[in-house]
């Protein structure tokens, strides 16, 4: 016997049926449409529309669950991130089948990392890839076709440097710069409503392109950062929003991956003289504390003097530590000193990962961390032509 | 509300038959007896059978006491700090929470109690994972430190039964499906289901309340009614894990509102030793907030070995300091 | 379903009155009588449950251990009901009740103290509901048995709020009214435990400029009652639990030893029982809560 009061039922229709005295879901399965409506003091849609959720309950019941032991032989592969530290770090990439927020400030690279992602989920099989395709959900406007233009004839190259067997050389003439882009569904959304109804739409989608291994939302924040003057609406929303994206994961075996901003919070500094209540800012990650449960693992790209540093500080299998890592011309890179190096005094190159504090985003802290992750945009909108729609 | 019908017990007829039994029982007998024209002898039965039919049984203490004497059991988590907070570990027939930021290791103190309850106990463990943050990679590792033979790892992986919901309605629909013979049936590849891990209720519930409340909050009276049916009638312990906010004055506090915290019976608090941010380390402190056997406000320390190399970690990775009473 | 006067007032009169169940809780002259109703009432963790435990400690044991011998019958619709540290409670005070000598309980056998702590035991009703309605048909099904003992003098009931949210959502009343007949009837004492499950913002701001005593503020929070008016005006006694500022003034008196510092739980009782002439009464203590149940201070 199941309780009615739990069926997934609007309330409106629930009180109804409550208050004529049916408790049970079995009491009403034996009822034609009409007696239901009769009885219950619905409508003969509503009636109709009650049958049709609990008949769809029945034919899928929850099922018996899986063993660890499934599960373990089930667990999802990974995609490489090209930076080997942090890959030993994710124990061997970004998962499958589960959510990971990257967090930093404007220009550290969460942008650089979600971009090689896209690319990476694409390396053949028989390279030890996924031969994936991706989804970029764009809602800052920050993707940039010019750069993930340069990060697949990296990934090209570099695996066109190990082709030695005849399977391998087959694959290479399908794994080409073209097929790359073809192959990244780009979707930009301009606002939170726009989000929302697209991440709504996002499992059939998923269905028809099977093919989908990883969905990048660049950054999920950004759009419920400002328009919110009630935030429980808002953490209303988000909750909503992050159990999608769950289910997406695990239902599609995809690896969903979200940015997130950085927001300062004021934290009291103990050992002050009493009476003056002293605070320092500390960078948080936005959103509130209480979305940091939902995304499995959390990464934090942040900047230690001139390095960058990766740091895992939420993850269920992984200990928590930081890597190092930069990002060159070819993408997301291990942290080599020769790298570092050569990364700085270049000016000549048209990167995006260049320094340039005169480009610094309003929404930039402090302009010492400043590093615009996008090229001037007067200097490259005419020759980089942006992608707007990707549907 | 029980809707009257006919045939639900002899002597009641179309004619009794207008109302729902609360009202029946509620109205007057001899009242009713007259507008009906039933004989009132015959109402007083009907109310009598029906009332015998509907209404729950009442238990002496005594047999009460003696069943439980003989069925309760204690669950360790394997962390020998926290199961000194917990009075030895986790009760059967009782819902313990933990609660705790993101990243606190609450995940991680369900993974030490699943396995060690897999692998040491022999039991069988159903785990309800609303956040896709179970890794079976993890449960095996934390089960590679204990043992070598993978023959009992297979075995003890075998004994926790996953169920993944990632909406309130599923999980009800779980829930419901445990109760009614699912919690048998899991228990036939040996050993009896003894603990039922629900990480996270915050995760499931939250996206619920706020707005119109109603609905939310009567679905989460409902997830907390089914926990507490499944924890005393089938014997097993519930271990949920929740999230934290911050109180009025920024103190620590569990979230999902006061309607949820009278509902769990034991209540332990996680947070990072080492103040706050996310700064990195492996040391956790657990203060018990709720409890009718320990004094609250008692607190211990444990360290997360997250690396868990065989000869560092004890007992599936976690490694323990000395539990300190402040 | 006859009987004659005679029988009715045996019947009635062999029900123990419970005035002097707590003297510490209730104002003077004013402990719940037949037929009145007590509602505990306070946030979680403030000793709500254990105190509930005391009174019905207080009930079952028997005399000679300082109890009242009497019959109690406790609804769980919360699945609240710990038995084990119940048990725990009732040894701990048969021990210092009886003081038999012995150190523990816990021998083969049937030893005197087994044999109390079951006749204790004995005298302990417990009814899970799990349900609204089951509770409100359960209410009426206890006729039967509260006819038929006599020594039945106190119904617990843990906790009425316990369905409050599914009935909102159904859309249906509470069913407190029904207590009334029962209560009427039957001169049986009830105590209910309510949850604090609203927050009343209004009263915050009021309450934080009256910091006379320690214990008022935290009250005013949740004072408001939610449950239906049928049941509010039931109600003749209300006790507001709170949870005590850590050891202020009472610990030292109290705890003995320093090392562990007890936490303290303040109540607060409002009385407007029909022999307190019409005025309510007020009365507040403060207890502590040790492995042998609650120590009042």
């Amino acid at each position: 016997m199941k309780p009615l009061s739990a069926a997934p039922l609007s309330p409106s229709v629930k009180v109804k049926l409550l208050r004529a005295g049916f408790d049970w879901e079995e009491e009403l399965r034996g009822l034609e449409p009409l007696e239901l409506s009769r009885e219950g003091g619905l409508s003969l849609e509503e009636a109709l529309e009650v049958q049709q959720i609990l008949t769809r309950g029945v034919e899928q019941p929850g099922g018996g669950g899986l063993t660890a032991l499934e599960l373990l032989q089930q667990e999802e592969r990974s995609i490489v991130t090209f930076c080997s530290q942090l890959d030993a770090l994710l124990g061997g990439g970004v998962p499958l089948g589960r959510t990971s927020e990257v967090c930093g400030t404007p220009g550290v690279g969460k942008t650089q990392l979600c971009l090689q992602l896209c690319v990476d989920v694409q390396i053949p099989e028989c390279f030890g890839g996924l031969g994936g395709h991706a989804v970029f959900v764009d809602t800052e406007g920050s993707l940039v076709v010019q750069r993930v233009v340069d990060l697949a004839q990296a990934a090209v190259h570099h695996c066109s440097l190990q082709d030695h067997d005849p399977e391998q050389q087959e694959a290479m003439k399908t794994f080409t710069m073209e097929t790359i882009l073809e192959h990244l569904h780009l979707m930009r959304c301009h606002d939170y409503v726009e989000l929302l109804a697209q991440v709504h739409l996002l499992p059939d989608f998923l269905v028809r392109h099977s093919k989908v291994r990883l969905l990048v939302i660049d950054s999920l924040a950004f759009p419920f950062r400002r328009h919110f003057e009630d935030l429980s609406v808002r953490t209303r929303l988000l909750n909503g929003l992050a159990q999608q994206l769950l289910q997406i994961a695990s239902q599609h075996s995809v690896a969903v991956v979200w940015t997130n901003q950085m927001t300062t919070q004021l934290v009291p500094v103990l050992g002050e003289t009493p009476g003056h209540r002293a605070a320092r800012g500390l960078l948080v990650p936005a959103l509130g504390e209480t979305w940091g449960h939902w995304a499995t693992q959390r990464l934090l790209l942040h900047w230690e003097g001139p390095h960058r540093l990766a740091s895992v500080f939420k993850s269920p299998n992984n200990m928590e530590s930081s890597v190092s890592y930069s990002i060159t011309q070819q993408g997301f890179r291990d942290a080599s000193s020769s790298l570092s190096e050569s990364k700085q005094p270049s000016s000549s190159l048209s990167e995006s990962k260049q320094p340039s504090s005169s480009l610094s985003e309003s929404k930039q802290p402090s302009s010492s961390l400043s590093e615009s992750k996008q090229p001037s945009s007067s200097l490259s909108e005419s020759k980089r032509p942006r992608m707007q729609e990707g549907q | 509300m029980v809707v009257l019908r006919e045939g639900m017990c002899p002597g009641l007829d179309e004619d009794v038959v207008r109302d729902l039994l609360e009202d029946l029982v509620a109205s007057d007998t001899e009242e009713l007896a007259q507008k009906c024209s039933v004989s009132y002898k015959a109402l007083l039965a009907i109310r009598r059978v029906l009332l015998a039919q509907h209404t729950a049984f009442p238990v002496s203490g005594l047999d009460l006491y003696e069943e439980l004497v003989s069925s309760t059991a204690i669950l360790s988590t394997s962390i020998p700090s926290l199961d000194k907070l917990l009075d030895s570990g986790l009760y059967t027939g009782e819902i313990t929470e933990l609660s705790g930021a993101p990243g606190t290791g609450k995940s991680q103190v369900c993974f030490a109690t699943a396995t060690h309850t897999a692998h040491r106990l022999k039991q069988s463990v159903i785990y309800i994972d609303t956040t896709g943050g179970l890794s079976a990679t993890r449960l095996l590792q934390m089960l590679q430190v204990q043992t070598d033979e993978t023959g009992e790892q297979t075995e003890a992986l075998q004994r926790i039964r996953v169920f993944r919901v990632f909406d309130i309605f599923s999980l009800l629909d779980c829930l419901h499906g445990l109760r009614c013979g699912g919690l048998q049936q899991a228990s036939l590849g040996g050993g009896s289901v003894k603990a039922v891990i629900l990480d996270s209720v915050s995760a499931i519930i939250s996206p619920t309340l706020g707005g119109k409340q109603n609905e939310g909050m009567s679905l989460m009276m409902q997830v907390a009614g089914t926990l507490k049916t499944i924890a005393k009638d089938f014997n097993v312990a519930v271990l949920v894990t929740n999230h934290m906010t911050r109180g009025p004055g920024g103190e620590p506090q569990a979230g999902l509102g006061l309607s949820w915290s009278h509902v769990p019976r034991t209540r332990l608090l996680l947070e990072r030793s080492d103040g706050a941010g996310p700064l990195l380390g492996s040391k956790r402190t657990a203060t018990l907030v709720k409890s009718s056997r320990r004094p609250c406000h008692i607190k211990a320390e444990f360290d997360f070995n997250r690396g868990s190399r065989p000869e560092e970690g004890l007992l599936g990775g976690v490694r323990v300091r000395d539990g300190s009473d402040p | 379903m006859t009987e004659t006067g005679a029988q009715l007032f045996a019947r009635l009169d062999a029900r123990r009155c419970l005035t002097d169940i707590e003297a510490h809780l209730f104002p003077e002259d004013c402990g719940p009588r037949h037929g009145e109703v007590v509602e505990l009432h306070g946030l979680e963790g403030t000793g709500k449950t254990e105190l509930l435990y005391h009174l019905l400690c207080r009930c079952v044991l028997p005399v000679e251990a300082g109890g009242m011998g009497v019959e109690v019958v406790f609804v769980d619709s919360d699945y609240s009901l710990d038995m084990l540290r119940l048990v725990t409670i009732l040894e701990n005070r048969l021990a210092a009740g009886l003081s038999t000598g012995r150190p523990e309980a816990g021998s083969s056998g049937v030893c005197p103290e087994e044999a109390a702590l079951r006749s204790c035991l004995s005298r302990l009703l417990v009814v899970h509901c799990g349900s609204s309605s089951q509770l409100l048909l359960t209410l009426h099904y206890l006729d039967t048995s509260l006819s038929s003992r006599p020594g039945l003098s106190l119904l617990l009931i843990d906790s009425i709020s316990a369905f409050y949210w599914l009935d909102r959502c159904g859309g249906g009343e509470s069913v407190a009214r029904q207590e009334d007949k029962l209560t009427k009837d039957y001169r049986i004492t009830v105590f209910a435990t309510s949850h604090a499950i609203r927050r009343n913002y209004k009263n915050v701001a009021s309450s934080s400029s009256s910091s006379s005593s320690s214990s008022s503020s935290p009250y005013s929070e949740y004072e408001q009652p939610y449950l239906c008016r049928p049941w509010q005006r039931l109600v003749t006694h209300r006790l507001l639990c709170s949870r005590g500022m850590a050891g202020a003034n009472m610990a030292s008196a109290t705890c003995a030893d320093k090392h562990s510092k007890k936490q303290s739980f303040n109540v607060r009782c409002t009385s407007s029982s029909s022999s307190s002439r019409g005025t309510k009464a007020h009365k507040s203590s403060s207890f502590y809560v040790t492995d042998g149940g609650v120590v009042f201070v």
